[in-house]
């Protein structure tokens, strides 16, 4: 073998670097580099290609059932298209489909309620768990302390839950207070009917709200933007009672300022014109409500109460009485809707004076068709009549039995009630909470079981209409009660269905009746008239008025999860985690505050803070517009810990006839 | 200087946008539209409006703060502000103030008179951003992201923007190339014959906006812009009489969106 010389070592270790390199530059990599160096810099993502097609479904967010197409690339949905047919809640529905704090399997508590520490388990376990759970208690003769909270919104997953109670011998099966449970607790009262107002606005050509903000979420919100955008187009005339410039009452073709909270009394003041007029009523009992009008709500004293001189109240009554048809609105809010029976009854009154009820443009009475009654044996039917009776769910939380089994579906009541607070306690001592919800709200963190439950786009609809495709463990809260109730002896009879398609088609369709015989809950109506003076005069230890209002998109907290509600908030509603509160300059000045400075706000019931004031004159003197849908303790990392929920101070009255608070109306101070 | 040559075209149409301010209620679905459609960046805290990327915003407005103004005597307003789509006044050579800085052509005029935005050209000088009449541009500062499965979402047909880069709404133009790839689908080669919306103006739920083509004097948008309530943001000039704008040749931004109001104090305000 011959000498390796120094000139062999070098050329040998010159060709391997040559081969290297050419080998490199054919493999690739030099590009792949380049690729990679792009990358880096420009950190683009790139999102993946498929075909397009395009999916025909249902919007489920609400009882108005809006055709949607959704916009599908391959097997991801895009975009939801809504043609002018569907409101913000459609349009944002993928912001739930692909969120990813999405709950993707049933959950079971590890450690104390309250902690957000969850671990996964199997639906047979949680059913198994749960099942055996309820069938102990009835059992046990304890089925009045089951109970149950439905979501505004939970439509038919919340009949099941009714009936599933009704069989184990709890009547405790409550909707979370708002327009609904008002609106049915005063046709309950007035009528006798178990239904709910329904304004017929797309026939009508004078509109008055008291307080009802029509295009902020209240009622439909879909059907609402469609209505509004048909007055526009036949000119008929939208009429706002509202204490702040609110975008209903600013755009409005008239906005009537009233004092915060006096929204009532104004529209016994109008009867009391009407009745001037010449207008009659032949609702029952109307005599005694026409003695306490003449005696409490004459123009003078609706005049200080409201703050209107008594020829605009004159004004107003003779617009509506010379109308066409004409049409009162009652329920103050948008999304979160508080208002108190006599109220309803109030406006339904002067209703009743404009002949508009069961007229075409006016007010009639919507009848859900439901389930029917379950059968139910016979300790269960003792059960339910032994039990303590409560007319809504704060009466319920307030004055109720402890339940040792507690459902709450598609609802968030310890973020949006007023006795959220004592709630979750209830819940901390409640031995099972199961929760069905598609991410974990405020409410979810007491559950020990929380079902995924479906976004709206995922939701089967009817015949010849698909669903995006469900990629999760997650079931439609109706699916997951039925396999619950065919779980539990003595229940599952009642339970035939197989699944939430076949419940769809057996439940009865909503029947719109007119509404005639009208009663008026004469004691109602006194122990309002003699409340509300007390109530709206101004006290010497909270001086300001607090009145609650909504950013868009953002509702009554239900908006929050999702980044681009966050997108749409303005500066003057939360900067850097911090809420801002609306005042009228001169107000502020009163009170020590300037623009942008940091207060508490301080009611009978506690205090909450910091929050800053911004000044701007929309807001009537001597009230605090305060934001609602802020103040998560939970509800994902976007929601969590973003400004200050105001129901934790806000009047916590109960209404006898609805059994909810009327947080509307909080005197408070600045602190 | 030589005077470039009129560019040849077939395009007919010239898309314009019309808001009807006393049918806006503020709801906000435009702009969920948008940020749905053109894959906007999602941050924790978008609430940071210094931090926040939008195409559309819904601008509050109020006269609050007007010297006479008292409660109750006040009122709001809502404004969709996007590109306003500047067409300069110069028809043969349309240089929007944005498009006569950029370094790079990352931005230009098309012959349908929407002014593009090239993210992926764009070298983040700001320049454009800086000459805007309206805020309409918006500059990523952070990296826009998309969290998770939030990614899903992603419209494959409008690239995610770049950290260090400019974006801006288009009027959805990749929708009208979308819409024009069906039509020769099917074998119609006339582009004047494709038709769109983008995707603001197919959310709005009450019908305030209003979308189409300027020249076609038979389209609502051309008979909404000659309304007596039609105005359009910061330009004062129209209310200006020919001999004095003629002084102004290539200097005014003639934006192709107008907006509707009853209300004097809004065009008041919108004048600036």
């Amino acid at each position: 073998m011959n000498k390796l010389e120094r000139k062999d070592v070098i050329k040998l270790a010159g060709g391997a670097v040559l081969g290297t390199a050419v080998g490199t530059v054919f493999s690739g990599a030099p590009f792949l580099g380049l690729q990679w160096l792009v990358e880096w810099t420009q950190d683009q993502y790139v999102p993946g290609s498929g075909d397009e097609k395009f999916i025909a479904s249902i919007c489920q967010s609400c009882s108005n059932k809006c055709n949607l197409s959704i916009r599908m690339i391959g097997n991801r949905a895009v975009k939801v298209e809504t043609s002018n047919s569907a409101c913000p809640v459609g349009a944002n529905a993928l912001q739930l489909l692909y969120h990813p704090e999405r709950i993707r399997q049933p959950l079971k508590k590890v450690g104390g309620k309250g902690n957000s520490k969850f671990k996964p388990v199997s639906w047979d376990e949680a059913i198994k768990d749960i099942s055996a759970k309820a069938e102990k208690l009835k059992s046990e003769n304890k089925g009045a302390a089951i109970a149950a909270i439905n979501g505004q919104n939970a439509g038919l997953s919340g009949q099941l839950l009714a009936r599933l109670l009704k069989t184990l011998g709890s009547a405790s099966c409550f909707v979370e207070p708002g327009l609904a449970t008002l609106s049915a607790a005063a046709v309950k009262a007035t009528q006798d009917i178990d239904g709910s107002l329904h304004y017929d606005f797309e026939n009508s050509d004078y509109i008055l709200s008291f307080g009802a903000r029509l295009v902020e979420g209240w009622g439909e919100p879909s059907r609402m933007n469609k209505v509004f955008a048909g007055w526009k187009a036949r000119k008929a005339k939208y009429v706002q009672v509202d204490t702040i410039c609110t975008r209903s009452a600013s755009i409005a073709d008239q906005w009537v300022p009233v004092k915060a909270g006096s929204e009532a009394a104004l529209a016994l003041g109008i009867a009391y014109y009407l009745m001037k007029m010449g207008r009659g009523s032949n609702a029952a009992n109307f005599g005694e409500l026409a003695k306490i009008i003449n005696a409490d709500f004459t123009p003078e004293k609706v005049s200080q109460l409201t703050g209107l001189k008594p020829e605009a109240i004159e004004q107003i009554a003779k617009d509506l009485a010379g109308a066409g048809n004409a049409v009162a609105v009652a329920g103050r809010g948008g999304w979160g809707v508080s208002s108190s029976t006599a109220e309803f009854v109030a406006v339904q009154a002067v209703n009743s004076l404009i002949g508009s009820l069961g007229r075409r443009g006016g007010v009639q009475v919507a009848v859900n068709g439901g389930l029917g009654e379950p059968a139910v044996d016979a300790a269960a039917a003792e059960s339910i009549k032994k039990a303590k009776k409560q007319s809504g769910l704060d009466d319920y939380i307030k004055n109720g039995v402890q339940p040792e089994l507690l459902f709450v579906n598609e609802a968030d009541p310890v973020f949006k009630s007023v006795y959220g607070a004592p709630l979750a306690e209830k819940m901390e001592k409640t031995a099972m909470v199961v929760a069905f919800l598609p991410l974990i709200n405020d409410t979810a963190q007491y559950a020990d079981y929380i079902f995924p439950t479906l976004s709206w786009l995922e939701i089967p609809a009817a015949k010849g209409k698909d669903a995006a495709a469900v990629k999760t463990e997650s079931k439609h809260a109706a699916d997951a009660i039925l396999q619950i109730a065919k779980k539990i002896k003595g229940s599952d009879t009642a339970f035939a269905w197989n699944s939430f398609k076949d419940i769809i088609a057996a439940a009865g369709k909503t029947e719109i009746r007119g509404a005639g015989n009208l009663t008026i809950p004469a004691d109602v109506m006194k122990a309002f008239a003699a409340e509300l003076p007390k109530k709206l005069a101004p006290a010497k230890d909270f001086p300001l008025a607090m009145i609650p209002f909504e950013a868009a998109l953002l509702g009554d907290g239900d908006g929050l999860a999702f980044p681009y509600v966050l997108k749409g908030l303005d500066d003057t509603t939360l900067t850097g985690r911090k809420m801002w509160v609306l005042m009228n300059p001169e107000t502020a000045k009163k009170h020590g505050a300037s623009e942008g400075s940091r207060v508490d706000l301080e009611s009978k019931r506690g205090e909450v803070g910091s929050v800053k004031v911004h000044l701007t004159k929309t807001i009537a003197p001597d009230v605090v517009a305060v934001p609602l849908g802020f103040g998560h303790k939970a509800y994902t990392s976007y929601a969590k810990g973003k400004g200050v929920n105001p129901k934790l101070i806000m009047s916590n009255d109960i209404d006898s006839v609805s059994g909810a608070a009327d947080w509307w109306y909080t005197s408070v101070k600045l602190s | 200087m030589a005077q470039e040559k009129k560019k040849e075209t077939n395009m007919k149409r010239r898309w314009g946008m019309a808001i009807d301010l006393d049918k806006c209620t503020g709801c906000g679905q435009c702009q969920v539209a948008c940020s749905q459609e053109n894959n906007m960046p999602l941050f924790e805290d978008d609430s940071e409006i210094l931090k926040r990327v939008v195409f559309l915003d819904v601008m509050k407005v109020t006269n609050d703060r007007d010297k006479d103004a008292q409660y109750p005597n006040v009122k709001t307003a809502f404004i969709p502000k996007m590109c306003q789509q500047c067409g300069g006044n110069d028809p043969d050579h349309p240089k929007p103030p944005c498009v006569s800085v950029c370094p790079v052509v990352a931005t230009d005029v098309g012959d349908d008179g929407v002014v593009s935005q090239v993210w992926s050209r764009c070298i983040g000088c700001r320049y454009c951003q800086a000459s805007c009449p309206y805020e309409a541009r918006q500059f990523n500062w952070w990296k826009p992201e998309h969290e998770g499965s939030f990614k899903e979402s992603l419209n494959p047909e409008v690239s995610v923007a770049s950290r260090g880069t400019i974006v801006k709404c288009t009027f959805c133009s990749h929708i009208w190339k979308r819409e024009r790839d069906k039509m020769l689908a099917k074998g119609v080669k006339d582009i004047n014959a494709v038709l769109y919306t983008p995707s603001c103006v197919a959310g709005c739920p009450t019908g305030a906006m209003v979308f189409g083509d300027l020249n076609d004097p038979a389209s609502e948008v051309s008979k909404l812009s000659k309304d007596k309530r039609a105005f359009r943001l910061v330009h004062t000039v129209d209310n200006w009489d020919e001999a004095k704008k003629a002084h102004l040749k290539k200097n005014y931004p003639n934006p192709k969106v107008y907006y509707l109001s009853s209300q004097e104090w809004l065009r008041k305000m919108a004048a600036f």
